[in-house]
């Protein structure tokens, strides 16, 4: 049985059948779609991991990750969308989230 | 402390006055008839971006691309000579479009209706039971379209160009070689589609007046207490594109993961040498490309006109290199998303601007003196209408568009 996730970041394992996402519309997606106290909470645990989750992948080829760190990829690849409701939009989320759904993302180098 | 910096100078407003002061005719912004110039005055008659050098790597690469304003499918492609041209996407038989899929690679482009067979040069190769027909295969070639690059941006001219493109950009083909999107080999894209005119939505993007209302939070660190309303510290005029260099305020107050995701963007740009003197300059090439030379968000964006009252927007943001770790993987996919939250708060209110336009209750509307950029392409696309009719009625240029208003 292998890790969900790295070892040093078991702390986000419960929020690993949500915000593992693969696909940039996919994670876009589900930052609007969200519960906000789970987006929140979600937030909250995996922020201060940043840097951390990010030292840890840059040690391993990007386009080999083994499964446990492409999970923790996939994971900070959605934090970044949803930082953007939690540090910046706040309780504009709900109207920002109907307004973002006319942006529909076509190309990422992360595969959209 | 503020003591020690010097303000927020931006362009004062007597600097701006040589482009005018007067109100500007509504009708152009939401009148059909006036669209319907503008197909011929302004898209036959200019350079349009259409795509990016990166995305036609190998021999026999092809994008398509649709002009709406003048009913044209662009097939374009790189041939095995390594030259991209442009051609009609139209099988010179019958008139059949020759390309369905939105881009790929092929060795030869065939009719689905008859199978005449195209090379990546344009050159008819066969037709099934060509001896048939009436005309040489040399007579068959596909409709070419003039094609020019600069900046690693592909640009097209449906019409006769009466100057080449880096002649047309003057000043601003050089600047364009120094922006981040000269050396991008790969893209992060978004589209919108938008009921409202081109003009009305590309203005939005070339006015800092409405920052501070529209973007209170995710547009913070573009206004402050120097310079509230964020207007730019330069504006510049070639032709009928324009320029401006954008200001930040220097006391941001970022939030965590906003600082880490845009620091790590800035170690990058500045290790792979696109951090160059053009960061804060934004150009604007007539009629409908925006281009940011920031290498945080090296972004693009084109205004395409699908009638009167109906666009679309297209914005990428070019990178260099395909991703090479984790960190840039992720300081990507936060730049994208952060511009992305920006371009979608502005849509709304570009629509309602539309809606109130379309009722005719104004005769005109108005810019302020910093909203320059906005007066400048009015001026240009008025000029350009104006000698249009005027060519075809045989009469001198009017001076305004109240003519037919």
């Amino acid at each position: 049985m292998t890790a969900l996730l790295p070892a040093a970041f078991e702390a986000l394992v419960p929020f690993a059948d949500r915000w593992v996402i693969d696909g940039s519309i996919a994670r876009a997606a589900r930052r609007g779609d969200a519960d906000p106290a789970d987006r929140a909470a979600f937030f909250t645990a995996a922020a201060p991991l940043l840097d951390a989750a990010l030292a840890h992948l840059d040690r391993y080829p990007i386009d080999t990750l083994p499964q446990a760190e492409q999970r923790l990829m996939d994971m900070m690849l959605t934090l970044a969308h949803v930082s953007l409701t939690e540090e910046i939009l706040g309780d504009q989320e709900p109207a920002h989230a109907r307004q973002r759904q006319s942006m529909r993302i076509t190309r990422s180098p992360a595969g959209a | 402390m503020h003591g020690e910096r010097p303000g927020f100078q931006g362009m004062s407003d007597d600097s701006l006055a040589w482009l005018g002061t007067a109100p500007i005719p509504a009708a152009p912004y939401h009148d059909p008839a006036w669209f319907e110039l503008e197909r011929e005055a302004v898209f036959r008659r200019s350079w349009l971006q259409v795509g990016h050098i990166c995305e036609l790597p190998d021999s026999g690469s092809f994008i398509r691309r649709e002009i709406e304003a003048l009913n044209v499918s662009l097939l374009i492609v790189r041939g095995r000579d390594g030259e991209i041209r442009a051609f009609h996407n139209v099988c010179t038989h019958r008139g059949t479009q020759l390309v369905e899929e939105e881009s790929g690679r092929r060795g030869t482009f065939s009719c689905p209706y008859h199978r005449w067979s195209f090379g990546t040069d344009g050159a008819l190769l066969a037709a099934p039971d060509f001896e048939r027909f009436f005309i040489d295969k040399a007579d068959c070639a596909l409709p070419r379209v003039a094609l020019d690059i600069c900046g690693g941006l592909i640009f097209v001219h449906l019409g006769t160009p009466d100057k080449g493109l880096r002649d047309d950009l003057g000043p601003y083909a050089t600047m364009l070689d120094g922006f981040p999107a000269a050396q991008a080999t790969t893209f992060s894209e978004y589209v919108y589609e938008i009921d409202a005119n081109w003009k009305l939505t590309y203005d939005n993007f070339q006015e800092n007046y409405h920052l501070r209302f529209i973007h209170p939070r995710s547009g913070a660190p573009a206004v402050g207490e120097d310079n509230p309303f964020g207007y730019p510290v330069k504006m510049g005029f070639h032709g009928p594109h324009r320029t401006q260099t954008i200001w930040t305020n220097p006391d941001p107050a970022p939030k965590p993961v906003q600082a880490q995701s845009f620091g790590r963007a800035a170690r990058f740009a500045m290790a792979d040498g696109t951090a160059g003197p053009h960061s804060r300059d934004y150009l604007a090439l007539f009629p409908n490309f925006f281009i940011l030379g920031s290498p945080a968000q090296p972004f693009s964006h084109t205004v395409w006109p699908i009638d009167a009252r109906r666009s679309r927007g297209v914005i990428r943001l070019y990178w260099q290199g395909e991703d090479d770790c984790a960190s840039r993987r992720y300081a990507r996919e936060y730049a994208m998303a952060s511009a992305r939250d920006i371009h979608a708060e502005d849509r709304d209110v570009i629509e309602a601007g539309q809606r109130g336009l379309n009722s005719g209750a104004l005769k005109h509307i108005h810019f302020q003196a910093q909203e320059a950029l906005c007066r400048h392409l009015f001026n240009a696309v008025d000029e350009r209408v104006q000698a249009w009719r005027a060519e075809r009625t045989g009469t001198t240029p009017v001076a305004r568009a109240e003519a037919i208003a």
